[in-house]
């Protein structure tokens, strides 16, 4: 009972949020909700591979990085448009995360938790190093028009490329929820995410599985990658943010909790965007995502202290 | 008898750190500062970590002493000595009050937050522009401390070195060592002994951090200035945790070892390769993690050494 | 007045009753067995008891002092030790040093008198070879280092979570005397989880059955075993 009034006050004061942002400030909304779907574009692969693999990767969004800097490669030596790009660099991008997978975390699945942890943020620093070794820490950006489309609404003139991203999350929301709960090797999957010894009981090769999910993973990540390069310039580290933001908006959904990335991604989006409309407040948006890390990690733990 | 022999060495290789700016040129003497902090935050965070608790937070903490020290001395006129140790009772405060919400936390989440937590510092200080400098940071008017001389500057990162080895000694020869290891290896039998585990995990992590803020504090006072990103750098979080994995955590020597090795390398390279040298740190985290967990002390160990389980 | 009793204890997990309105009670030289089927709750209760989990219902009570959410540690403090099913030596300590922690942290001694101490215990209990890497040891004396570490707590009331498992005929009689003499001259009030019936006769004076997490028989070994609930329990669950 008591659950279902504080869902129906939040709902209720979202709803009222969202109108009174509406009508006082609209592009905070447009510029949150472009945000979120490129936060959680690149979260929910994150999200897959802890809710069935069960590792933090740390070295998530340098993943996404070098399939950025891969795609970047090819189009300067090809002239081809970054959204040619994006299918084969997600292929790309996957057979590494595979070869990575294998080599490495995968040695480390058996001992424990932190080890896995520390190699993960191993992997993220030699990535890192090695774009910039071979990169320098020189920014790169291909310039393309159809980026700078905008549209106007009244009198106010907004971009509209971005919303791309916010279709991305909706189609890896639904197209993975489709792949884990009706293709035969997506219920694998879920089999082992949930219970590794019974699957294997069943005959589910678990590695093999845990090789596979990692790898689509990539697949998703590697795709961003290219389509990150459409809007943005980028250099070795810009992928390090989003290692950290995906691991916040898992950390509020839940492990496991794929369509609640989505509306995690909304909340973050909004109002890192709203910190950012006012002058005042405008450098504190970045602190938004750490705050509210520490906020729902540590009143997790309060409450499972509780009950 | 081996234990005297390796006393003899300590107490050599001591004499030697201690005398080496009466020989040295200011390049080596630099390198051998560069090191010598690394090491001394080698050293902290294995401290820590022998309750279990991996930290990603040594570069927040290291920032938030060497902002103390640098605005106490630029904003409340301390003494450049005094702000160092200012820089260490104000990163031990913050410490204890945030130990108080995340010292409940365990494994991935503890280690994420301490993350988090470092780059809230990193914005804080970034943004409170009229008090601490914002972006461009702040730069101490009357230089740096001893007048900049370099067998000074030295002796003051040795001075830090040494406070993060007694430490870290304590930690190995008193009921610490005992409240530390029982806790990392099982929590539940831990409190069944008897071993109040919040209490022992909050002096370790005050403990560190505060020693983590006096690095920053000699550090800032060493340079002269800080910014956000020179402080804040994920190379006082990632260079330590390399050191100390390479040269076996745990103990007081394997960071030393650690550090020293990896800290001539990548001079070197830093020489060889000015753009991504540290590449090297990530695949040594990597190898280590991988193929030699307990380090390079796996290598050096005597046969008979009573923790070694394959021989014998 | 009872060493240690309990009241209506109670806990759930998530809807399951784990124990189920327990009422108990312990006596200074006593040696009580807890016994039951697989999952009938006997660990959990002693994890309710020693404090590792809290009670959702009930009370427990310690020396006439109510003690029902008072954290593990303290009750190891007052005198509450327990061993572990599942042992876990902590690696990187000594055969001695294990035994160390509980006179340090328990009893707040300082690391030369727990050393001594520890040292007398494993006198005691016939452990050698004290500076020996707890990976080096024998299951037995692995059985005997968590009875040390426990005593070193100096308690007045000792719980024993499965300690005979994994040993041979021998070895287990060994155990038996061995908790019979320390029970009897430390004036112990001792509780046996224990899977192996011949034991708890030998070594119990009373027991307790807990199924489903309630207490349905309490008496003598051999009067309780001839109960026809505790039959049908046994028998009903599928194990002995």
């Amino acid at each position: 009972m008591v659950v279902k009034r504080r869902t129906a006050i939040i709902a209720a004061m979202s709803i009222a949020a969202t109108i009174a942002l509406i009508l006082w400030k609209p592009t905070v909304l447009i510029y949150g909700l472009q945000a979120a779907g490129l936060y959680a574009a690149v979260a929910i692969p994150m999200g897959l591979v802890l809710g069935i693999v069960h590792i933090v990767n740390l070295s998530h969004g340098e993943f996404m990085m070098v399939a950025a800097y891969a795609a970047y490669s090819a189009c300067k030596a090809l002239g081809m448009d970054p959204l040619l790009a994006i299918i084969p660099t997600a292929i790309v991008t996957a057979i590494f995360g595979w070869v990575i997978f294998q080599l490495t975390i995968r040695r480390a699945l058996k001992g424990p938790e932190l080890n896995q942890l520390i190699l993960t943020f191993g992997l993220a620093i030699a990535f890192t190093q090695t774009i910039n070794l071979i990169f320098t820490s020189q920014t790169y950006k291909i310039p393309l028009d159809y980026v700078s489309a905008s549209m106007d609404i009244g009198d106010i003139t907004f971009g509209t490329w971005s919303f791309v991203f916010v279709a991305v999350a909706i189609v890896y929301t639904y197209g993975l929820q489709f792949f884990l709960t009706k293709t035969t090797t997506g219920k694998a999957a879920l089999a082992v995410g949930q219970n590794p010894r019974g699957a294997a009981i069943v005959g589910i090769d678990v590695y093999r599985t845990y090789g596979l999910v990692f790898a689509l993973a990539m697949a998703l990540v590697g795709a961003m990658g290219a389509l990150f390069l459409t809007k943005s310039a980028i250099f070795p580290g810009v992928g390090t943010p989003f290692t950290m933001k995906s691991f916040c908006l898992i950390a509020m959904a839940g492990v496991g909790n794929i369509p609640g990335i989505l509306g995690a991604s909304v909340l973050l989006g909004v109002a890192e965007n709203f910190l950012r409309a006012f002058r005042p407040t405008r450098d504190w948006a970045e602190i938004v995502f750490f705050v509210l890390i520490i906020v729902v990690i540590v009143g997790r733990s309060l409450k499972g202290r509780k009950s | 008898m081996n234990r005297n022999v390796s006393r003899i060495f300590a107490a050599l290789f001591g004499i030697l750190a201690i005398a080496l700016p009466l020989f040295a040129g200011d390049y080596p003497l630099q390198v051998a500062r560069n090191i010598m902090l690394y090491m001394a935050l080698a050293i902290t965070w294995d401290m820590l970590l022998r309750s279990g608790q991996i930290s990603f937070g040594i570069a927040g903490l290291f920032g938030v002493g060497a902002y103390a020290a640098i605005l106490g001395v630029i904003r409340a006129g301390m003494p450049a000595w005094f702000s160092i140790i200012f820089a260490a009772i104000f990163s031990g405060v913050v410490a204890f009050a945030i130990g108080f919400l995340i010292l409940r936390l365990r494994a991935m989440y503890f280690s994420i937050v301490t993350l988090a937590l470092g780059e809230i510092f990193r914005i804080i200080i970034h943004n409170l522009h009229d008090f601490t400098g914002g972006p461009e940071g702040v730069v101490m008017q009357q230089g740096v401390i001893f007048g900049g001389s370099a067998g000074k500057l030295y002796w003051l990162t040795l001075a830090g070195l040494a406070v993060a080895i007694a430490a870290s000694y304590w930690f190995e020869k008193s009921k610490i060592h005992f409240a530390l290891t029982a806790i990392r290896n099982n929590e539940i039998s831990a409190k069944s002994s008897g071993v109040n585990i919040f209490r022992w995990l909050l002096l370790a992590f005050v403990v560190t951090s505060a020693i983590q803020g006096l690095l920053g504090g000699i550090f800032v006072q060493s340079y002269g200035f800080a910014t956000p990103d020179t402080v804040f750098s994920a190379d006082f979080t990632l260079l330590p945790l390399a050191m100390a994995l390479l040269g076996g955590v745990y103990s007081t020597r394997g960071p030393i070892f650690g550090a020293i090795l990896l800290g001539l390398v990548s001079e070197w390279l830093k020489l060889k390769i000015p753009y991504g040298h540290l590449v090297v740190y990530g695949i040594i985290i990597i190898i280590v993690i991988l193929f030699m967990p307990q380090g390079l002390k796996q290598l050096v160990r005597q046969p008979a050494n009573k923790t070694d389980r394959r021989s014998a | 007045m009872s060493k240690l009793k309990t009241e209506n204890l109670t806990r759930r997990f998530l809807g399951l009753v784990a124990v189920n309105n327990v009422s108990f009670s312990m006596e200074e030289g006593e040696i009580l067995g807890i016994i039951g089927p697989n999952g009938a709750g006997k660990t959990t209760f002693i994890n309710l008891i020693s404090g590792i989990i809290m009670p959702s219902e009930g009370l427990i009570e310690y020396k006439g002092q109510d003690i029902t959410y008072i954290p593990a540690h303290e009750r190891a403090r007052m005198g509450i030790a327990r061993t572990y099913q599942l042992i876990h030596p902590l690696e990187n300590l000594t055969l001695i040093e294990n035994v160390m922690v509980g006179s340090i942290f328990a009893k707040g001694n300082g690391l030369k008198e727990a050393r001594r101490r520890a040292e007398a215990l494993c006198q005691e209990l016939g452990l050698t070879g004290l500076d020996r890497d707890t990976s080096r040891l024998t299951i037995l004396e692995i059985k005997k280092m968590e009875i040390a570490r426990a005593l070193a707590n100096e308690p007045e009331v000792l719980f024993l979570d499965e300690v005979m498992a994994g040993l041979n005929a021998d070895e287990t009689k060994d155990i038996i005397a061995m908790v019979q003499k320390i029970a009897q001259e430390r004036h112990l009030a001792v509780g046996v989880v224990e899977h192996v019936m011949g034991v708890i006769r030998e070594l119990t004076h009373r027991v307790i059955v807990l199924e489903a997490g309630e207490l349905i028989a309490e008496g003598k070994y051999e009067d309780v075993s001839k109960n026809p609930r505790v039959i049908e329990a046994y028998l009903g669950g599928g194990a002995a």
